[in-house]
């Protein structure tokens, strides 16, 4: 006798780069910049703030490899020392909506109720407003500065992180090993954090690398706009806003640190895609 | 959303390009681009820029200022006398007409001068407070008598806001509706206005200079990215563009469809310094930040070489300038000495700058550098341009980076706001010296052009020994044109003199 099993047919995604390849490119962004920014007194040819109102302007050459801005200040070492800045504007703008995020969604996934609709609503209201908006009358409340900004971010951030849990906690908790931690006696905090939580953070973690691109274009965004790093700090975000009016004349003031935006976020993106599919986790 | 692009650099070109507005291509109608659109066409109810010099070729004043902006000269007024006694001013109206035909008498001049005066929306009131009566003594002849002698007062009457309106016209239309379309007497009427993107203007037929004007209209289209503003210039989609930022003059030189126009202007560009806040009331410590700041350098790199370093409150080239005022050297070794001579240590400063200004940031992140170097520390305080002024204006900053543009040939205005002791605390820094206020008062009253020069060149003394304020540069009106087009021409105190311009 014998069995005919008729497997379905194998969902074929198209993908930009194979599986491995994305993780170790992605990583590999990631560790460079990381390196730079940790190395940056080292490597960096230049002082960032030093002005040299002799070499004002110049397009890439040997001595500047990606020229000078309108004050004679090294691009490249800039954009090395920018690097410290923008690593920690995505980490730390990471961090604190994803700690939030959790322990809310956790929360109220497990208990439900009251707890779980006044949590939810609050979500709502937050979502309700556009992102750039609240984040923007936040910190023109607060005042300019990074200060501001990781405060606005962990308020409004959090709500994503909130969701995502909560989702997976409303399915686990009705799991049978869930049931069997409640017989046997555990705290809820236990069963909550020891048992529930671990199974259901791999779809936060995924979301989180994304969350890190959009971080990190809200920090260049807000400090464009005046209101994060302030001058004469070397932010991307700032640099590009600085060689805005010289794009015509002096394109490599503003396209170096906007590649260097561009890489960053493609990095966490593809890390964001492998870790997705080495955890299992389907968006 | 479109910011997050912006990050991208070039996409922020590609945006502003593709964003550019229809032109028109009528032959004898000039284009001219700008930052702004204006707010209102009511002279009394605006003090920008961006309203006057539109209104300017839609108004005339009694009397004008020339084009050198350096004498009065006859406008509405064909001829004035004034009393022995300074008090009583008689001017002979000439013969002109309004836009809608209507003829334009000594009443509506009179009725003009008290509107600004009395009006309860007028932001000019203060400066025709002097006016006790003004009366059409016939069609043809205004008188008018001060409370007081003023020395300035010929000059006030140039102002382009106490234009001459039409008093029938105000009163049937309506300060609404006439804000939006005026009926005056100037080489230009409002033909339409479109609302945050631009002003069409025809020429006036009824206007008494008619045969002076060569165009057929105006067009003022408010393009507010300064690099869209250019390239539409240099691709012929403008005639004509203001505002040229200084980053840009030597690329734009090199265009041979161009013309680079650079007209002496009466900006001067200071840092405010509040003297309330404790070190900065000591005359040595602002001595010391005056010897701090490189002036040249601040010329050379932000304005590439188009400014002049200023030694005066007073612009160059404006009436009573004195060209030997003191202008302390460059120093940062001898402001760091007089800062310990005066027991001043690890000086730290409050630094307000204007978000999006690009000439603003650029001098801020220069100014920290050079004061680093004299010991002191500078952090930048990055604000909103409207609540950096409602700051500066509360004292709420130590120093700051601000201009002023005159707009009138006497420097009257200008001395009292910055140096007279009136209600803003001379222009918000807490300047006090007696002396000084009492002889702005006294220069005020002198009838005499020689006696007056001399309470002047003393008073631009008085202010450089004080530090009232750090003068840093004198900088030109910078606008461009195309080849085709002759005569695009505007005066220190920032009037274009469109009825002289021709587009072949």
């Amino acid at each position: 006798m014998s069995v005919e099993t008729i497997s379905p047919a194998p969902i074929v995604r198209r993908r930009l780069l194979p599986r491995r390849l994305t993780l170790v490119v992605g990583a590999g962004i990631l560790l460079v910049f990381l390196v730079l920014a940790l190395t940056a007194p080292l490597v960096a040819p230049y002082d960032p703030i030093y002005q040299n109102a002799e070499v004002r302007l110049q397009p890439p050459s040997l001595a500047h490899l990606f020229g000078t801005d309108n004050f004679g200040r090294d691009i490249l070492s800039r954009v090395i020392w920018g690097a410290r800045i923008d690593l920690q504007i995505a980490v730390i703008g990471v961090l604190f909506p994803f700690l939030i995020g959790t322990t809310v969604g956790t929360v109220a996934g497990f208990f439900g109720g009251v707890v779980d609709a006044a949590f939810m609503r609050l979500v709502d209201i937050i979502l309700a407003f556009p992102f750039l908006v609240l984040m923007l009358s936040i910190i023109a409340i607060l005042g300019p500065g990074l200060g501001s900004f990781y405060i606005a971010m962990a308020l409004v951030g959090w709500v994503s992180y909130a969701r995502l849990i909560r989702a997976q906690m409303l399915v686990l908790k009705s799991s049978d090993y869930a049931v069997a931690a409640v017989s046997l006696g555990f705290s809820r905090t236990r069963i909550m954090f020891r048992h529930l939580l671990p199974n259901a953070i791999a779809g936060s973690i995924v979301f989180s690398m994304s969350d890190a691109t959009l971080v990190l274009l809200s920090g260049a965004a807000v400090s464009y706009l005046g209101l994060g790093v302030q001058p004469p700090l070397a932010e991307w975000g700032v640099m590009v806003a600085e060689g805005q009016s010289f794009i015509t004349t002096g394109w490599w003031i503003a396209v170096f640190p906007g590649l260097s935006i561009v890489t960053l976020a493609f990095g966490f993106s593809l890390l964001g895609d492998a870790l997705g599919e080495l955890l299992g986790v389907h968006e | 959303m479109i910011t997050k692009w912006k990050s991208v650099g070039l996409a922020a070109l590609l945006a502003g390009l593709t964003l550019t507005a229809s032109y028109a291509e009528a032959a004898g109608v000039l284009t001219i681009g700008r930052r702004e659109d204006s707010t209102t066409f009511d002279p009394i109810k605006t003090a920008q820029n961006i309203d006057n010099w539109v209104f300017s070729n839609v108004y005339d004043v009694l009397i004008r200022v020339d084009k050198a902006g350096t004498k009065l000269e006859p406008g509405l007024a064909e001829s004035w006398s004034t009393s022995e006694d300074g008090l009583t001013y008689v001017l002979k109206i000439r013969d002109a007409k309004f836009s809608d035909g209507s003829p334009l008498t000594a009443e509506d001049a009179a009725y003009s001068l008290l509107r600004v005066r009395d009006d309860a929306g007028s932001l000019w009131s203060d400066s025709y407070k002097v006016i006790d009566t003004a009366v059409a003594t016939d069609p043809r002849t205004l008188t008018i008598k001060l409370k007081n002698p003023s020395a300035p007062f010929l000059s006030t009457l140039a102002l382009p806001n106490a234009s001459v309106i039409s008093k029938a016209g105000m009163e049937s239309l309506g300060p609404e509706a006439y804000a939006e379309k005026p009926i005056a007497s100037g080489a230009f009427t409002v033909d339409e206005w479109r609302r945050g993107d631009r002003v069409i203007l025809n020429k006036n037929p009824n206007f008494w200079q008619a045969e002076r004007v060569k165009l057929d209209g105006v067009e003022w289209i408010s393009v507010p990215d300064d690099n869209t503003r250019m390239l539409n210039v240099q691709a012929g989609q403008l005639d004509a563009a203001i505002f040229v930022p200084f980053s840009r003059v030597a690329e734009l030189k090199k265009d041979a469809n161009l013309s680079v126009l650079t007209d002496p202007s009466t900006r001067e560009d200071h840092l405010l310094i509040n003297h309330a806040h404790g070190d900065l009331g000591k005359k040595e410590v602002r001595m010391a930040l005056d010897m701090a700041i490189d002036k040249k350098a601040i010329v050379d790199a932000v304005t590439f070489g188009a400014g002049t370093v200023a030694n005066s409150y007073i612009p160059k080239g404006a009436l009573y300038y004195y060209a030997d005022n003191l202008q302390r050297p460059y120093d940062p070794e001898g402001a760091k000495k007089l800062l310990a001579d005066a027991g001043v240590s690890n000086l730290t400063l409050n630094y307000l700058i204007r978000a999006g200004d690009e000439v603003d940031e650029q001098t801020a992140v220069l100014v920290q550098q050079q004061l680093a170097k004299a010991g002191i520390t500078a952090n930048l305080q990055k604000v909103d341009p409207s609540q950096e002024w409602d700051m500066v204006v509360a004292g709420e900053y130590d120093i700051s980076v601000n201009y002023w543009t005159n707009d009138i040939l006497d420097p009257d205005q200008k001395t009292t706001f910055v140096l007279g002791h009136d209600s803003n605390n001379n222009y918000s820094t807490n300047y006090k010296n007696d002396a000084v206020k009492d002889l702005v008062a006294k220069a005020r009253l002198e009838l005499d052009p020689k006696k007056r020069e001399a309470m002047y060149v003393e008073l631009q003394k008085m202010a450089k020994a004080d530090v009232n304020w750090i003068d840093l540069y004198y900088s030109p009106y910078i606008n461009v044109s195309r080849k085709n087009v002759e005569g695009f021409y505007q005066n220190p105190l920032g009037r274009f003199f469109l009825e002289d311009t021709v587009k072949n």
